[in-house]
């Protein structure tokens, strides 16, 4: 039984850590059709500089406006100078799909370079902000600190923020209309690049905030959220690019088949998992579990 | 009066390249053939990778995986089977060309990031397969061992220079093959599939169908790509095809256009020379040990940028575009 | 009489003119001033987290050489590859070292799965290029019919896994034992050299290499939990995993109920402390080492190690097991070198170490064991505990060494007693 709680348990802890990757890359899916590689980069570059803050201040919630923040500002300033003059030069066929894909691995490398310059090679850690031991349940410690919980919440805030932003507010409205018809959302007078980096900014913040969140409870090093960056994108694909809320379910779904997996199969299941759930929920569903139809026209 | 058609003609090209490369071959160093051997493995990469998605319009993040099954196939059967090295690769082809249908069946449905994300899972899984099964050798993977140069090559012929002509050879007839492929009938549906798939579909072209065969066509070149890169590093491991290797073919591809064969070479020269490149920059300018270190990551990834900004689709684009001014 | 001594003195004169004739225009990688040596190592990427320190140390003892006036007149240059890792790159790496930068020798070489291909690709035996003390446990590079040219230093893992199951069914007799590996070449020789001592294992998880998150560890210790009495928990994994699975038994205060044993690869206390376990957790970890602890600096290799490495190295990094490991290897390296003589080449310098490499100095607390019939080096352990400030000592206060081979060999105790170090750290060999 015990064994079960656990991996119940742990299984929420891993989907919430998948989802605030798989958020980042829907936003910027959603506001640019591009799947952005480098967000691994951004997030673990925008934890640097808040592992920086935490060494200058000792303040890890500080540390954490600081990367959101930066977060914010960098996706602005990659959208800007690096995405918009390759749009402008590549217009229609296959490579509209993949050019950015490769432009966004090259920076990636690029940030990863940087970082193990600037900060060196080696293991980092940052200190969890709160209490990384078991609830004591009925005697039992169990496998849910007030840290995990405070990544739960901070996941679902974010969604319900984001899913408002997008849903009823202009700019969300205007954010969706450039991604999916540029030029009508020109005729309307969005002021469509403004909008896409601004899509970028948001993206990045919410990279910024999954790093902070995910590195204290793993180590800081320049590759430490590639594989993240992996899973992160398929519990996207899985839930359908097109919602936000479709990335948290994702996420969980991978997060509850990949522990479940292990636990009870095999510890070798770790990596397979993710590619048969996400062949059985594409076999059924081709746009994942919340797209829409129109999705697949990519 | 010799009638020369498309196909004689790239024939005779294909021979009189091939001619130039056992030239060549024997004028250069051991390192530039080790070299060399590298840039015809990862030429026949790009060229499944063009052949999936420049004309089926597929997008594969996981080449890598198809490659490992065409490595392994090839592993097994020299090593486990005892066959023939060249029977070897052959069988890694239509290995991995079978999967390949399999894989195209699986996601026959799926388009855009979906297939993306899909492929992607596929590579990062694969490897751990090998680690399930013993007769996949583990960690420590299996031999692929083509044997010395036969005897009558004399005692020059180095190992190097018999891997070059393997895999030089290897790549040019199947490239050619690809070529012959796509200028004919096939190539013209292919690229009436990618342009405008639903016009296509009008025209009684059935798309579903192409696509699956693109992606058994495509796995089967890879096959054979994974099966001399592996003889190359004398045996194959899961560690042989991380992530980054199918990131690294697709980025070639993109860098030497995606739409037509031309550029196959020098996509794999390109893999090949940025690193080398980059390398030889490093040790020239020195400086602190974490400078040394993170610059030629920081190099090539650079590099790479600049050539998707400025030749999206290829330096050949490029050039047609600038004779297109000229002309006008 | 005198046509013999006028024969004897012109064979002699001519003996002179002849053994004082540098015949280095064939070696490569040698010349007058300089030997060059070769390493391919992970440097970037997830495993240069944990070994990018190796090629930096040994640069560091060898610069310290060439200061002290090199070895036979010649300074030593080490030129140092990326492979991150990737056998690919490994063979790619190893063969620009032998091609490119026409090395002497190869030293430190890393990884299995890297090495073992890079082996082939690059020739090493056809070209006999000397493969010194390679930085793997995996006992198959000991095999000379496979690796003619290679020479191991690590003890192996299958001689690590022996003689900790000797230690556990002494030390911890009636406890069950669960063993975490990691799925590949280091975490199998493990569970092989289990076998090969004896011991029975109550639950093996074997996870593919970064798999194990905090979310496995968790259910992973959650259903060894069940286990009645303080079972044994051997953690056979690379430092970061070590350090996770010791955080995820912070978290469920499960620290008590096992008695914790890391395996070399992972049991850097230092690295475990830099990443996140709580001093107390490593209180008591059993921990095994053919070295004396890197923070020992009553041991005078320790010390002049650490003198070397705050005058040689890259400024900031800080001393610790992987350090002085690569030093060791260093010097051991240099008195190759200096035993193969001056007139150097790479027959020679194999030779050299066959015929008086057991009796090199080195930091080491087991013997190493080369001869004309063995490429194996160090082949033994000591275990102890790791206190509050992550130093290891030996358990029960006293040290015992055993050595063992890596197959079915009997695990001896060893009397070795460790000579004494050349002055201020500078083999005076040759």
């Amino acid at each position: 039984m015990t064994q079960f709680i656990t991996a119940v348990l742990t299984s929420l802890s891993s989907g919430a850590i998948y989802a605030l990757m798989a958020l980042a890359l829907v936003l910027v899916w959603r506001s640019t059709r591009v799947i952005n590689f480098a967000q691994a980069g951004q997030a673990v570059l925008t934890t640097y500089i808040g592992y920086t803050v935490i060494q200058r201040t000792g303040s890890y919630w500080l540390a954490l406006l600081v990367a959101v923040v930066s977060g914010a500002i960098l996706g602005a300033v990659i959208d800007r100078f690096f995405m918009r003059p390759i749009f402008k030069r590549i217009k229609s066929g296959p490579i509209v799909m993949i050019a950015p894909v490769v432009a966004t691995l090259g920076l990636l490398g690029i940030i990863q370079a940087i970082i193990g310059f600037i900060w060196g090679l080696t293991n980092q850690s940052i200190q969890a902000p709160v209490s990384t031991d078991g609830f004591r349940v009925m005697g039992t410690v169990i496998a849910f600190s007030r840290y995990n919980l405070l990544v739960l919440i901070f996941v679902a805030l974010a969604m319900l923020l984001l899913t408002i932003l997008f849903q009823k507010t202009d700019i969300g409205l205007a954010l969706r209309a450039s991604a999916y018809s540029p030029e009508i959302a020109k005729l309307s007078g969005i002021k469509v690049d403004s909008v896409r980096t601004l899509g970028w900014a948001i993206a990045g913040a919410s990279g910024g905030l999954a790093g902070m969140l995910y590195i204290p409870g793993y180590f800081l090093f320049p590759n430490a959220m590639d594989l993240l960056l992996v899973f992160g994108f398929v519990a996207a694909v899985i839930g359908g690019l097109e919602s936000l809320f479709g990335a948290v379910v994702g996420a969980m779904i991978l997060g509850f088949a990949i522990n479940f997996a292990t636990t009870y199969i095999s510890a070798k299941l770790f990596f397979p998992t993710a590619f048969i759930v996400l062949v059985v929920v594409l076999l059924l569903k081709p746009g994942g579990l919340f797209g829409s139809k129109k999705s697949r026209s990519a | 009066m010799i009638k020369t058609t498309p196909t004689k003609k790239r024939l005779l090209l294909f021979i009189f390249f091939g001619w130039v490369l056992l030239i060549l071959g024997d004028r250069v160093g051991d390192l530039e053939l080790y070299q060399g051997s590298f840039v015809a493995t990862y030429a026949l990469a790009i060229t499944s990778i063009i052949l999936l998605t420049g004309y089926s319009g597929q997008l594969s993040l996981g080449h890598g995986a198809l490659m490992a099954v065409g490595a392994y196939t090839g592993a097994l059967s020299i090593f486990n089977a005892g066959l023939h090295p060249v029977i070897g690769l052959i069988i890694s082809v239509f290995v991995a060309g079978i999967f390949g249908l399999i894989l195209g069946l699986v996601v026959a449905r799926l388009s855009g990031p979906y297939l993306a994300g899909t492929t992607l899972a596929l590579a990062i899984s694969l490897p751990t397969l090998a680690n399930q099964f013993p007769i996949l050798g583990g960690e420590e993977g299996i031999v692929f061992d083509v044997g010395v140069a036969p005897a009558r090559f004399g005692d020059e012929f180095s190992q190097y220079k018999w891997f070059f002509w393997i895999s030089a050879l290897a790549a040019l007839i199947m490239v050619w093959l690809v070529a012959n492929l796509l200028s004919g009938r096939y190539g013209r549906t292919f690229r009436a599939m990618r342009d405008n798939p639903v016009a296509a579909q009008l025209s009684g072209i059935n798309v579903g169908q192409l696509k699956v065969m693109a992606f058994a066509l495509s796995s089967g070149v890879a096959g054979l790509s994974g099966g001399l890169l592996v003889m190359l590093i004398s045996g194959v491991s899961p560690s042989a095809f991380p992530l980054s290797l199918s990131f690294a073919v697709l980025t070639g591809a993109v860098v030497t256009g995606l739409y037509n064969l031309k550029g196959v070479i020098l996509g794999g020269l390109v893999l090949v020379a940025i690193p080398e490149i980059a390398d030889s920059l490093v040790s020239r300018i020195g400086g602190s040990e974490g400078f040394t270190t993170t610059l030629p990551g920081f190099l090539v990834s650079a590099l790479l940028i600049l050539a998707v900004v400025f030749t999206p689709n290829g330096p050949g684009h490029l050039l047609k575009r600038h004779h297109h001014k000229k002309k006008v | 009489m005198k046509r013999a001594s006028l024969a004897s003195a012109v064979i002699a004169v001519g003996a002179l003119v002849l053994s004082t004739l540098p015949a280095q225009a064939a070696t490569p990688g040698v010349s007058a001033t300089e030997i060059k040596l070769g390493i391919s190592s992970p440097l970037t990427g997830s495993a240069g987290v944990a070994y990018g320190k190796v090629p930096g140390a040994m640069k560091a003892y060898f610069d310290y050489i060439n200061a002290n006036g090199g070895v036979n007149g010649r300074k030593i240059k080490l030129i140092s590859r990326d492979d991150k890792y990737l056998p690919t790159l490994a063979a790619t790496q190893t063969t620009n070292l032998i091609l490119k930068d026409k090395v002497f020798a190869l030293v430190g070489a890393l990884g299995t799965a890297t090495h073992s291909k890079a082996y082939k690709a690059a020739a090493l035996a056809k070209n006999n290029v000397p493969d010194l003390f390679v930085n793997t446990g995996f006992s198959g590079f000991g095999d000379t019919t496979k690796y003619p040219t290679t020479f191991t230093v690590l003890p192996s893992y299958a001689m690590e896994a022996k003689i900790m199951s000797k230690f556990i069914k002494e030390k911890f007799t009636g406890q069950a034992v669960a063993l975490i590996a990691q799925d590949d070449e280091f975490g199998i020789d493990g569970v092989n050299g289990f076998k090969a001592g004896g011991l029975t294992l109550a639950s093996t998880t074997l996870y593919p290499q970064s798999s194990l998150t905090d979310a496995r560890a968790k259910a992973l210790l959650t259903g060894l939990s069940a286990i009645p009495g303080k079972p044994v928990l051997v953690l056979f994994g690379t430092t970061d995993v070590t350090a996770g699975i010791l955080k995820a038994a912070e978290s469920l205060d499960l620290v008590s109920k096992f008695t914790w044993i890391a395996g070399s690869v992972g049991g850097d206390a230092n690295t475990l402390l830099a990443l996140g376990v709580k001093a107390t957790t490593m209180t008591g970890v059993v921990a095994a080492s053919f070295f004396p602890d890197a923070k020992d600096k009553s041991d005078e290799y320790v010390s002049q190690f650490m003198k070397i490495n705050e005058k040689y190295n890259t400024k900031g990094v800080t001393f610790d097991n992987t350090v002085l490991q690569g030093m060791n290897s260093a010097m051991l390296t240099v008195q190759a070198l200096r035993a193969a003589g001056k007139n150097l080449t790479r027959a020679g310098l194999i030779s050299a170490i066959e015929s008086k490499g057991a009796k090199f100095a080195g930091a080491g607390l087991v013997p190493l064991n080369y001869s004309a019939t063995s490429r194996v080096g160090y082949n033994g352990y000591w275990f102890g505990q790791l206190n509050a400030t992550g130093e290891l000592k030996p358990y029960g206060g006293t040290l015992a060494i055993f050595t063992t081979d890596s197959g079915a060999g009997a695990i001896e105790a060893s009397t070795y007693k460790r000579p004494t170090m050349p002055k201020n750290g500078i083999p005076t060999n040759s």
